[in-house]
């Protein structure tokens, strides 16, 4: 097993990770790559968009044909268009419960993965130090805060740790973010003087990235 | 000019009602379609032509516009009554909507002055969608049913309403198994503060009344199952060649092949045939129109029966005429030359 300092790191970039993708995000995409796996949900997708294809067809079809004309074809038409319709709908139902169902599991999954590890962790490692603070070099109420609420006197705690982790991934991203942004937009600076004048569009980089660091 | 052009005797699907006639087993027949295509003629018609080779045959307008009365010229009412000239037609004219009046009048005369419980529960019985018309058919078929009639033919009220009426047996059951399992539920709980009795402050029994109506839906899904069995059940449509009740037919025959109703047979009227050296302009262009509508007809239903009458010069009313427009039915009319 790597050691709890770096479980406990991996679990807070998760868990970040996580918070800044947005939960729906991550379960479209693994719905998607589940819908990509040879299994029975999938073949009822692509049947569904074969189905969904094939009545747009038809439906145009009925468009484009006089009612008071062709009356036979338009009602041979009308009643395939019907009937796939009521198919359409039945398969949209199923779909969407399966997803439905995906959508839970994903969630129960991935929430224990993240934060549920994240909760349980200290609740079993609570006595167990970290590691152990230099002797003499903090005051008392200071290694009685580190150590909150149960590791012994003069050692980090798992969920000081934890904080200190969290604090960290937190600063990292949002220079990453900052970095990232500053970036793009003196890329997008470079692009802009051959469409319009340099000078004008001049401040407007520094300004963003201004922005940017305002944001971390 | 081919004016001529009607039969299609090479067609499986002969153009008469004869199958309708050889069909032993069949006791309920609907004859249905758009306003004014002459479903009562039509309904007439098939009843005089089956009352030559059943043992009786009953007819019942659900319309509330009632023809019968008038295609016969004698009254009909809400009692069967035998057909002047006939031994073993009879008649009847019910109304959908008028039934139910009587039948809350008969139920507690003093609803009103009870208010309260009561009239809540007749209130939340009937206000089950359509349970007033399928209460008046049940006891109409109740009646029938003790009558004793080999065949029985409806002649419906215009499309919508028809459809309206052969839904409700499936929709009230529904609805009727809902209220009798809430009366399971809550019944012991209404009896707790009605007393042992179970009665009602105006006199009426709650248990009573559950019973009727799980009587009433007992009936009904009877009947249902009845109307879903091809053998004893088919639904003869009614039209005329033009592009509404062409369409209202087609809309007509899928909604009855959802209920799981048979239908087989189609009734196309008031064709015209005018004689080729015809100069009437509006009978010829009107004639071509038709044409044009016959062969979609034939296109599209190839595995129905349908038959092809022409428009007559005169008002078919009274026995002998309706007698010869029947006999049209049976054998196709080939215009004349």
């Amino acid at each position: 097993m790597p050691s709890l300092l770096l479980v406990v790191l991996l679990v807070e970039v998760a868990v970040h990770l996580v918070n800044t993708i947005g939960a729906t995000a991550i379960n479209d995409m693994l719905w998607n790559i589940y819908l990509a796996l040879p299994t029975e949900v999938s073949k009822q997708a692509t049947e569904k968009n074969r189905l969904q294809k094939e009545y747009l067809a038809i439906r145009r079809d009925l468009n484009a044909t006089s009612s008071q004309d062709q009356f036979a074809k338009w009602a041979k038409l009308r009643r395939q268009h019907d009937k796939q319709l009521e198919q359409l709908e039945k398969m949209k139902a199923s779909h969407d419960a399966s997803k439905a169902k995906f959508d839970r599991t994903a969630g129960v999954i991935r929430w224990s993965a993240t934060s549920g590890v994240k909760f349980i962790l200290p609740w079993i490692y609570g006595k167990e130090p970290m590691f152990w603070l230099p002797n003499g070099w903090f005051p008392y109420y200071v290694e009685w805060i580190l150590s909150f609420p149960r590791a012994p006197l003069g050692s980090i705690s798992i969920v000081s740790w934890q904080t200190a982790c969290a604090a960290a991934v937190l600063l990292f991203s949002d220079s990453i973010k900052a970095i990232l942004a500053s970036v793009l937009g003196t890329k997008s600076a470079q692009k802009q003087p051959a469409t319009s004048t340099t000078r004008e569009k001049g401040p407007t980089p520094a300004s963003s990235t201004a922005n940017g660091k305002k944001d971390s | 000019m081919s004016a001529a052009v009607v039969s299609a005797d090479d067609d499986i699907f002969e153009p008469t009602l004869q199958s309708i006639l050889d069909q032993k087993t069949l006791r309920w027949i609907f004859v249905g379609g758009k306003g004014g295509v002459g479903k009562t003629t039509t309904s007439c018609s098939l009843a005089i032509q089956l009352a030559k080779v059943r043992r009786s045959v009953l007819l019942i307008s659900t319309d509330p516009a009632h023809n019968l009365s008038d295609a016969f010229s004698q009254k009909f009412g809400k009692e069967a009554r035998l057909v002047d000239g006939f031994t073993n037609l009879s008649a009847m004219e019910i109304d959908p909507n008028g039934s139910i009046q009587d039948l809350l009048a008969g139920q507690g005369e003093d609803t009103d002055a009870m208010g309260g419980m009561g009239g809540m529960m007749q209130d939340l019985a009937f206000a089950i969608p359509g349970i007033d018309e399928a209460m008046s058919f049940a006891e109409v078929l109740k009646q029938v049913k003790s009558l004793s009639y080999e065949v029985i033919i409806f002649d419906t009220a215009p499309t919508g309403h028809t459809l309206r009426f052969l839904q409700f047996p499936s929709v009230l059951e529904k609805a009727l198994a809902k209220v009798s399992q809430l009366s399971n539920q809550y019944g012991p709980l209404l009896n707790g503060f009605l007393g042992s009795q179970g009665q009602l402050p105006n006199g009426q029994n709650l248990n009573e009344m559950m019973e009727k109506l799980e009587g009433l839906r007992q009936t009904i899904s009877e009947v249902n199952a009845q109307f879903k069995d091809e053998n004893l059940t088919t639904f003869v449509c009614v039209c005329i060649a033009e592009f509404l009740s062409l369409y209202e037919t087609e809309r007509m025959i899928q909604e009855l092949g959802g209920y799981g109703i048979d239908t087989h047979c189609i009734v196309v009227n008031q064709l015209l045939f005018p004689r080729p050296e015809s100069n009437c302009d509006q009978c010829n262009a009107r004639r071509k129109m038709q044409k044009k509508y016959l062969d979609q007809i034939e296109e599209l239903y190839d595995e129905f029966n349908v038959v092809r009458m022409p428009l007559l010069t005169e008002e078919v009313r009274g026995k002998e005429r309706l007698e010869k427009f029947s006999d049209m039915l049976i054998h196709p009319y080939t215009p004349p030359e």
